[in-house]
């Protein structure tokens, strides 16, 4: 089949069946920007676009879910952003683009090599790199003769783009066509609020952020090496350099002081043993529990006392909120995306609590791990949201601690004994005053909670239960824990009220306890 | 105001990844059936590989050490080395 007659209309026009101009795009893949590794396949289609005009935003939204078929015949579509790399990838994936993305800055000398007075502007650049033909604007019949001339040089029919309508939309002026100055300060987006701006980058988790400007950034690092690599962040694998962390701080909303327990904690939760791929991903509600331990806890203001669960803290909100958005923004978990949660819980928005090692009777939770009670200690737990206890009229240890511990007998199913992963108890001041006077330690609270809740596995054979159970005689008695050392003792909170807390386990993920020491700035 | 932010994201890994091209027929060819290790995913691969072999194909059977983490890079290796195409059993 002969290609049909040209279709090109506009300033391309004058570099008909001319080589085609060298690209001067940046790419994510430096590789990938070159005309040659486009037209490696056959040919390429690079379509000119911005992501102010909505004009591109329609081409990208009806030839984006083309790209994928056109590449395994040998065309490969590139979508050439007026806009800086970051905001090409952004709208590119809002749009459901499926080809390469490519952007070039001020002053856009790809789309001044290419002759641009619109985007969208669409070229077909053929074998030997040799300019095909030029569409401006959205031209459906146009488009679809270009698409044709495409398979006639490939040799292979190829899908032509929807006849939807409007079939023919006028585009936007291309930045190129523009003084250079004018480009430059045009592709500065000028939002009345950058809060606005913020939300229009993705840069959140729903609530508004602080805006990452280079300075908060500089002043969050304190000097340190903004290129230090802490490793990648799953589900996506993006590399966690301390800038990147400091930038999700600023957006989280801390203090500069606050970064060194952010980066004790990036470094915890990107640890193997903690599986944070398996914990973003799932459609288990599970959400990473910071805990804190020693002087830092003090030094910036860890609030450990009254409400020590909850709000009004900027310290606990915002260190648990930055290793959140570090999991949702580098690591490209996203709620809806790659975050699969079928519910998920408030504690994902950010849940850091200190300990008050001051009113526990007992060795703190660092201490218990290993490490000098005069060290500050970050441990992360993978966890589900809290449930609440009360228990105002327990007056002896054994009956309190059996109510703490039946509290626990539904956490994470009614019936899935027993649970390997961690239940955290987060014991109220009040409760923990009964245990001391009794002269209860730790050890000893944990085992008499293991000992008390255990059930014969006839009773557990309903609905969703364990292999264990399953397998055993009805009559044997199964414990809620595989372990006295599932349960994890905290104390924290107000000094009256006997309410204490139990938090769920992320279960089946193989996630361990991790803990970093804090490095003094 | 205009400002100069710090991206808290790794553009490197936002590119989209095209689909590698799908294949005409599967007569003949080697399908590595991947189990991730999650209940009854066995099952269903079971049921995949019986239809896959009266179609033609060859069919391997492979699993995952765990459900919540990514394969082993020896085991995805092994797919890409051996395999054409992968069925991967996802979830319960």
């Amino acid at each position: 089949m002969p290609p049909p007659p040209h279709v090109l209309r506009g300033r391309g026009d004058r570099l008909q069946n001319q080589p085609a101009p060298a690209l001067s795009v940046v790419g994510v893949d430096p590789a990938a920007a070159s005309l040659d590794d486009l037209t490696g396949s056959g040919a390429a289609l690079l379509v000119f676009v911005s992501e102010e005009c909505p004009t591109s935003a329609m081409a990208l939204r009806n030839l984006g879910p083309l790209c994928r078929g056109w590449a395994a015949a040998g065309l490969t579509a590139a979508a050439v952003f007026e806009d800086p790399l970051d905001v090409a990838i952004r709208v590119a994936r809002r749009l459901g683009w499926a080809g390469r993305v490519l952007s070039q800055p001020p002053p856009y000398q790809a789309s001044r090599a290419y002759g641009l007075v619109t985007v969208p502007t669409t070229v077909l650049v053929g074998r030997a790199r040799t300019l095909e033909a030029t569409v401006v604007g959205w031209d459906q019949p146009r488009l679809a003769a270009l698409i044709e001339r495409a398979g006639a040089i490939l040799g292979t029919a190829l899908a032509a783009p929807p006849g939807t309508e409007p079939l023919c939309k006028p585009g936007c002026s291309s930045k190129a066509a523009i003084d250079p100055e004018v480009a430059a300060a045009i592709s500065r987006r000028t939002f009345d609020d950058e809060m606005e701006e913020m939300f229009e980058r993705g840069w959140t988790d729903g609530l508004p952020v602080v805006p990452p400007t280079t300075e908060r950034v500089e002043a969050m690092l304190g000097g340190a090496d903004g290129s230090e690599s802490l490793g990648l962040v799953p589900p996506s694998m993006g590399e966690a350099t301390l800038e990147r962390v400091a930038a999700c701080a600023v957006l989280a909303g801390c203090r500069p002081e606050y970064f060194p327990v952010v980066a004790a904690a990036s470094r915890a939760v990107l640890d193997p043993a903690f599986n944070l791929h398996g914990q973003a991903v799932t459609t288990q509600p599970a959400g990473q529990l910071v805990v804190v331990n020693g002087p830092v806890r003090r030094a910036i203001g860890l609030n450990s006392g009254m409400g020590a669960l909850g709000p009004g803290f900027r310290a606990n909100m915002t260190i648990g909120r930055a290793v959140r958005l570090l999991a949702t923004l580098c690591g490209g978990a996203a709620p809806g995306a790659l975050d699969r949660a079928t519910l998920g819980q408030m504690g994902k928005i950010g849940f850091c609590v200190a300990e008050d090692e001051e009113t526990s009777p007992w060795e703190p939770l660092h201490a218990e791990r290993g490490f000098e009670p005069g060290q500050s200690i970050v441990t992360v737990i993978g966890c589900d949201a809290p449930l609440n206890i009360s228990d105002h009229r327990s007056r002896t240890p054994e009956d309190l601690a059996y109510v703490l511990a039946w509290a626990a007998a539904s956490a994470w199913s009614t019936n899935w004994w027993p649970l390997a992963e961690p239940s955290v108890f987060v014991i109220c001041p009040e409760h923990a005053a009964m245990f001391r006077d009794a002269g209860w330690g730790k050890q000893r609270l944990r085992e008499f909670m293991f000992d008390a809740v255990h059930k014969p596995a006839g009773e557990l054979r309903r609905g969703e239960t364990t292999p264990l159970v399953h397998a055993a005689d009805p009559a044997a008695e199964i414990p809620k824990w595989a372990a006295p050392e599932a349960i994890v003792l905290l104390v924290a909170g107000g000094e009256a009220g006997r309410y204490s807390a139990v938090l769920g386990p992320c279960t089946g993920m193989g996630s361990q306890i991790v803990s970093v020491e804090v490095e003094s700035g | 105001m205009t400002s100069q932010y710090v991206s808290p994201f790794d553009e490197r890994v936002m590119a989209p990844e095209p689909l590698a091209p799908r294949p005409a027929a599967i007569e003949g060819r080697t399908v590595a059936l991947l189990d991730i290790s999650k209940n009854r995913g066995a099952e269903f691969l079971d049921r995949v590989e019986t239809r896959l072999q009266a179609a033609g194909a060859v069919t391997m059977r492979r699993a995952k050490d765990i459900f919540s983490k990514p394969a082993a890079l020896a085991l995805i290796d092994e797919i890409t080395g051996r395999a054409d195409l992968v069925v991967e059993a996802l979830a319960d």
